[in-house]
Order: structure tokens, then C-alpha cells, then sequence
């Protein structure tokens, strides 16, 4: 597979994540008009696409406000990226030719799902002679299966194959 | 010598023979550019998979190397660009008629060695013609340091609000005493706010405690994730690529902006260089920043400006660094934020080539408070060569991102930020501030004139906002509760950022509207005269409007 297939797949793949309701608001794909999104015409999303900008719980941006904030109306843990906001940011990345940015983004866009703790001790575990083999592929495992993390999952399998070969795994 | 000359004596009491030199030592890596044992660069690709790079096949490559051939190198064109002469590429950088595009092309199919020895090809003025039209935002900002050796969060709120109304579009803070840093983080923010709403503020603290203040919405971005250009390094440093790869998607994840920050010198100091140069090391810290798909890098050496500021060429490669990280299409800030030299000679001329052709952050960070109370050892600048630096911009017509202010202006921020920083901590909760403490902190010049503080008291409470989980939200209610609703409005508008991930993108700043202003909407389009950003206009008078000029009338 070259990288553009690759990265075609990749993008298919979160599509489809997306579009099976494991997220709470609408299909990414539809919200789009079935385009991807292009730098020259819809960056920053903040002015140019507002519509396609919603919270964690499914508001805008003009319903955070400070009146909604002192009523309660909007709370903290609301203003949250999500997975369709990563996906479309990674597809502008790509438009402009930065193909990594875009990858990140849509690695981000799964550990959306995952919670804060869980995030902070996957990254702990990844660090040099911290975790076995299984225990990086048991993470692997539970990323793809419980959150749908599949990107990630490949990531971190990776870097269990390349921790064996470089010896910095932790010795049991 | 029994005898000396007169010349001589007085040149050894010079402030620049205080400074440190050595000559090159290769076998330990004190070399700044071409060090005889540098790879020679080629590659190989078989199926879409590098196979051989700079001399070694795939499997002796070491973590750094892996992560390089999978992420970083465009593995479509590769072989392509390898085959352009070091010399041609060299020419292109330099060549007004290339745009900044069709360079960043041919950088994104090369191997670290290559890239040594196409910076090899140029001299400093050569490099900074290569930053103007390369670096990724058309306009150039700055970066400036906040701290303070006591943490006061009232005079640190103070000296805040006054670094954004200086200009500077970031603003950094670091602990003094290592349990502070959720207060800090606070003073930053809102201080940050009230000189000028939309700057972004970061605290610069171990990688799980600065992640954590970022997802409560007490900082807007992170910056201290250092990557090495060594595995041996790397380790020590207790990261791999792929940890620091996963990190910077965790960040993104909570819609939150980040960079990454390496530099030459650094595995000299930690003693691993391999006895490689400084900076094809240093490259390798710039593709693997590339290669995690983090939008930008922080590098110039920073807190190892010592190591090439003492070899021949150091500064030279310093320059080349950040030039390499242009030519990668990230942001780049771009250093000049330690002491390096007791010789203000040699402080300018080091800043020259970042402040002339201009960069996304000129300083990372220029400190906005007196060198004794820069808790990041010191920087190039600092609050006392305010005039100095603008005198520079406005000498020369170039705009390092600061603009003159007023004493009664200043005096009336700080006073502000004191107040407000004073209110929120009442609303929050946390230990009093005074009203002695803010005046003292409006008229201050640094720490030494503030009254002492309870650093128990203080100490705890820091700790407690950690267990209380303390929000950016709790924040902004606490500023609208007391008084402070435009600053309630800057600090919930700094939240939203997190929404929308627009900032998460190369180059990312914010406007005084909360725009985002970035290498997409403002992509850099130097091509020579007439092109790209020009200091003109409004800011230019701005800019030369300093305090101490002389008109006709005064005469």
C-alpha cells in the first residue's frame, strides 16, 4: 500500500467510527456535504464553517457564553474538542500538505474517548522500561476494543515491536 | 609572563573573556556542524519502506532512526530529492524565485544527514534569507518569560498583564519552588488577559503536571516536551519518540495547542552524543517533532546555549537549527531565551539572527521580568533592555513584535491585573493578597519590592486547587462574580479555543478578537521585495513612536 492509501484507508476508518454512533453528534461525513474540507475555504473552522463546531455535548460555540457559564447552562467538562472537530482539522492539515498534523489529529480525535486518568497512564507506560510486551500490547488491545482507538492501537503495538528490539522494555 | 602588556590586561578584564570557550573535541560531539564521524546521507526505499538511511541498513537503526523512516520522510519522493545536490537545495532556500512551498516539498524526502550537509552549503546571512521566507507565518511574533524567584502570584499577574501589553503573543511561566505551579499557571492567565486578551499562556513544569493544568483549562498551551537527538539521551530523558508521540496526541485530544522543544548541545551535556555534531543531532530532534505530527518546535539551543555558544560556528548552527525546522514547515520558536554571554555585544549579535529575518516567536521567551527573578536561568533580554530592544526595532524598521508603552499605561495594568488576581483569589478560596501587595506589585520592579508572602499557606493551597480540581471555568466565574467581566469574557474566550481546535494548527496565535491567526490564514508568502510582511503603515508608526524621541515642538 503506498502512503496515500494508506492514508485514505486511515480516513475511512475513523469515517466509519465516527458514523457508527459511538460519538453523540451527527455523522461527520453529512455535516460536511459529503466534502472534505480545504484550507483556502474553510479555515478557521471558528469563522468559516461555525456550523460544524459543536461541543462534547452537542452546542455551539455562540451558546458559550458567559451568561450560560454563570447560570450553569454550560460546564466545564462541556468544552471539549471532539472527534468530528479532529477529523475535520486533520482533513485541512491535509489539504495544505502536512500529512503528520493530520495523522496526530486523528490519533487525538480517538484518545477523545478515552478518559483523562487512562490517557496520563497509557503515556506513563509508554516511556522507556516501563511496561512488558504484553502489557503494551494488552494497552493496544484495550484501546482498539474499547474505544475504537484503532490508529492508537497500531501505534502502540508498534512501539511495543520496536521497544523488544531496542531493549527498553521492563524486565520481569 | 613575568610582564604583561598594558592591552592585554585590559582585554582579559573584558566582560566577553568571562565567557566560555573550547575548541572542537569531535570524539564527544563538541562540534557544531560537520563533525568527521556524520553519516554520509543516502537512502533506500523498498515498498513504500525506508530501507537504508545515511549509511545504515534498517535493522541497526535505533529508536530515533525508526521513527524517522516510518513518520518523517516522505518515503514517495525521497529518492527523488536525495538525488538534488546539497549545493542546488542550498540555492533554492536562498533563491527569492523558489517559493517557500516547492522547498518545504524537497525537505519533506530528506534524511538527517543530508539536511546537515545542505545547511553546510550556507553562511548566517544566507540562513536568515532562508527564516524569511521560510518560517511558517507570514507575521512574526514573540514569546516572553513570567516568573519570578519568590512566586508571587500578584506580582506575577502584574508583570503578566504587562508582558501582553508589551506585545508578546505567548507568555511562559516555570515554578521557583516546585508545588506552585497550578498557582502560577492562574496569575499567568488571568494577568495575560488583561494586557492583552487572546495571548496564550503555558507553565512549563514535569510532563503529567503540565498535561493536567492544560485539560483544567489553566493554561492554553504546552511547550516544555523535549525530544533528544539520541536514543541514550532520550532515555535518560525518561521519553522514547513513540511516548512523546502519544503525548502530543493526548494534548490534541483536549483541543489543546502544543510544540515540542529540543536544541543543539544537549546531548553533549547529557554526555551521549555519539560523537556526532551538534546539529545533525539536532535535526533528528526536528523530524522526529515532524514525524509525531506536532505542528512546531521550540529549539536554538535554549538551556544549552553554553555548549555551541563555546565552539567555532556554534551560533552559526544555532541559526541552522531553527532554519531546518522552517524548512520542515513547522513553527519554530526560536530560542534566545538563556544568558549566554556576559558580553552585550555578543547577546545582540546572537539575537540578530532571529530578530532581523523575523520568526513565529523571535525570543522563547524574551524574559519580561529583571534577569534575578528569571527562574529559567536568565534569558537574552530581559525587562531591563525593554527600551534597548525597541530602540533595535525601530533603528533597523523591524518588527520583533514589541511595541512602545507608557509609564502611566503600565502603572494602571499592573495595578488592574493586581486587583483582579487579588479578587479571584478571594472568590477561589485561596490565601488572602493584600492591598499592600498590590500596590506594591502595580510599582515593582521585581520581587525584592514585594513583601513576603506565607509559602506554607501558599504552598498548600497550590495544591489544593490540584485536589479541588480547579477549572478555567471556575475562573471565569470568579472574575464576572467580582467585577471583572471583560476579563470573565477573555479568560471563557481562551477556553473555547479548546472547541473549535483551529489554534491546533502550524504557527497558531490569537488576535486581540480571539482570531486565530495562523501559517494557513496568514501562510507565509516572502518571495523578495514587495512580498510577504512588510512593516508599514500603522505599526510602523507605532513602532517608532518611542518614548524619548524629540519632535520639532519639544525643540
Amino acid at each position: 500500500m503506498s502512503q496515500q492509501d494508506i492514508i485514505a484507508a486511515i480516513v475511512k476508518e475513523v469515517l466509519a467510527e465516527l458514523n457508527g454512533g459511538n460519538g453523540s453528534a451527527p455523522a461527520a461525513a453529512a455535516a460536511a456535504n459529503g466534502r472534505t474540507l480545504n484550507y483556502k475555504t474553510d479555515y478557521p473552522l471558528a469563522q468559516k464553517r461555525r456550523e460544524l463546531v459543536k461541543t462534547a455535548t452537542g452546542k455551539s460555540l455562540d451558546d458559550i457564553t458567559l451568561d450560560a457559564i454563570m447560570s450553569g447552562a454550560v460546564k466545564a467538562e462541556e468544552i471539549r474538542i471532539t472527534p468530528q472537530t479532529l477529523e475535520y482539522q486533520a482533513q485541512i492539515a491535509e489539504s495544505i500538505s502536512r500529512p503528520q498534523l493530520a495523522r496526530n489529529m486523528r490519533r487525538a480525535g480517538e484518545l477523545t474517548r478515552v478518559p483523562d486518568e487512562r490517557v496520563l497512564a497509557m503515556y506513563n507506560a509508554l516511556r522507556p522500561n516501563r511496561s512488558t510486551k504484553a502489557e503494551l500490547l494488552a494497552i493496544a488491545d484495550e484501546l482498539e476494543s474499547q474505544y475504537g482507538a484503532k490508529v492508537c492501537a497500531n501505534f502502540v503495538r508498534e512501539a511495543a515491536g520496536v521497544y523488544e528490539a531496542r531493549d527498553v522494555l521492563k524486565k520481569d | 609572563m613575568a610582564k604583561r602588556q598594558k592591552r592585554f590586561e585590559v582585554l582579559d578584564a573584558r566582560e566577553v573573556n568571562k565567557d566560555g570557550f573550547v575548541t572542537e573535541w569531535p570524539e564527544v560531539g563538541l562540534i557544531a556542524m560537520g563533525s568527521p564521524n556524520d553519516p554520509q546521507p543516502s537512502v533506500k526505499v523498498a515498498n513504500g519502506m525506508i530501507v537504508e538511511m545515511d549509511g545504515k541498513k534498517r535493522e541497526e537503526f535505533d529508536f530515533n532512526e525508526l521513527f524517522i523512516a516510518n513518520y518523517a520522510i516522505n518515503t514517495a519522493v525521497a529518492e527523488q530529492m536525495m538525488a538534488i545536490p546539497c549545493v542546488e537545495i542550498a540555492r533554492k532556500i536562498v533563491d527569492i524565485n523558489v517559493p517557500r512551498a516547492e522547498v518545504a516539498k524537497i525537505f519533506s524526502g530528506l534524511t538527517p544527514a543530508k539536511i546537515a550537509a545542505v545547511m553546510d552549503e550556507l553562511n548566517v546571512v544566507e540562513m536568515m534569507m532562508g527564516i524569511q521566507k521560510m518560517r511558517a507565518r507570514r507575521t512574526p511574533g514573540n514569546q516572553a518569560h513570567v516568573t519570578n524567584m519568590q512566586d508571587n502570584p500578584v506580582l506575577m499577574a502584574a508583570d503578566a498583564a504587562e508582558a501582553t501589553y508589551y506585545g508578546f503573543d505567548e507568555i511562559e511561566t516555570t515554578v521557583a519552588v516546585f508545588n506552585y505551579g497550578p498557582m502560577n499557571a492562574l496569575a499567568l492567565l488571568v494577568g495575560g488577559q488583561i494586557g492583552r486578551p487572546g495571548a496564550l499562556s503555558q507553565d512549563a513544569l514535569e510532563e503529567s503536571i503540565e498535561l493536567q493544568l492544560g485539560l483544567r483549562g489553566l493554561t492554553a498551551y504546552a511547550e516544555t516536551v523535549s525530544v533528544y537527538g539520541t536514543e541514550k539521551v532520550f532515555i535518560d530523558g525518561d521519553d522514547t519518540p513513540w511516548s512523546k508521540g502519544f503525548l502530543a496526541s493526548a494534548y490534541a485530544s483536549r483541543g489543546l495547542k502544543m510544540r515540542f522543544t529540543s536544541g543543539t548541545g544537549s546531548e553533549v551535556q547529557m554526555a551521549y552524543a555519539e560523537g556526532k555534531s551538534m546539529l545533525y543531532l539536532e535535526i533528528k530532534c526536528v523530524m522526529i517533532t515532524k514525524g509525531a505530527g506536532v505542528q512546531g518546535l521550540q529549539n536554538g539551543s535554549i538551556s544549552c546555549i553554553g555548549v555551541p555558544g563555546g565552539v567555532p560556528g556554534g551560533i552559526r548552527a544555532v541559526l541552522a537549527e531553527n532554519l531546518v525546522t522552517t524548512c520542515l514547515d513547522l513553527e519554530v520558536a526560536s530560542g534566545n531565551d538563556q544568558t549566554f554571554s556576559h558580553s552585550p555585544f555578543r547577546r545582540t549579535a546572537r539575537l540578530m539572527g532571529q530578530f532581523l529575518p523575523g520568526t513565529d516567536f523571535i525570543f522563547s521567551g524574551y524574559s519580561a521580568v529583571p534577569n534575578y527573578d528569571n527562574v529559567f536561568a536568565g534569558s537574552n533580554f530581559d525587562s531591563d533592555d525593554y527600551d534597548d530592544f525597541l530602540i533595535l526595532q525601530r533603528d533597523l524598521k523591524v518588527d520583533g513584535g514589541l511595541r512602545p508603552v507608557r509609564e502611566a499605561e503600565i502603572i494602571e495594568l499592573r495595578h488592574k491585573a493586581a486587583k483582579a488576581i487579588q479578587a479571584v483569589f478571594a472568590e477561589l478560596g485561596l490565601p488572602a493578597i493584600t492591598d499592600e501587595e498590590v500596590e506594591a506589585a502595580t510599582y515593582a520592579h521585581g520581587s525584592n519590592d514585594m513583601p513576603a508572602r506565607d509559602k506554607v499557606q501558599d504552598t498548600k493551597a497550590a495544591q489544593e486547587m490540584l485536589k479541588r480540581g480547579v477549572t478555567g471555568v471556575d475562573v471565569v466565574k470568579a472574575l464576572a462574580k467580582r467585577g471583572f467581566p471583560e476579563v470573565a469574557e477573555a479568560v471563557l474566550n481562551i477556553q473555547k479555543q479548546r472547541v473549535s481546535g483551529d489554534y491546533l494548527h502550524t504557527s497558531a496565535i490569537l488576535d486581540k478578537d480571539f482570531n486565530v491567526v495562523a501559517a494557513i490564514n496568514d501562510l507565509n508568502d516572502y518571495q523578495g521585495p514587495g512580498t510577504g510582511y512588510r512593516l508599514q503603515g500603522e505599526r510602523w508608526e507605532q513602532l517608532a513612536n518611542i518614548r524619548h524621541a524629540m519632535s520639532p515642538e519639544d525643540i
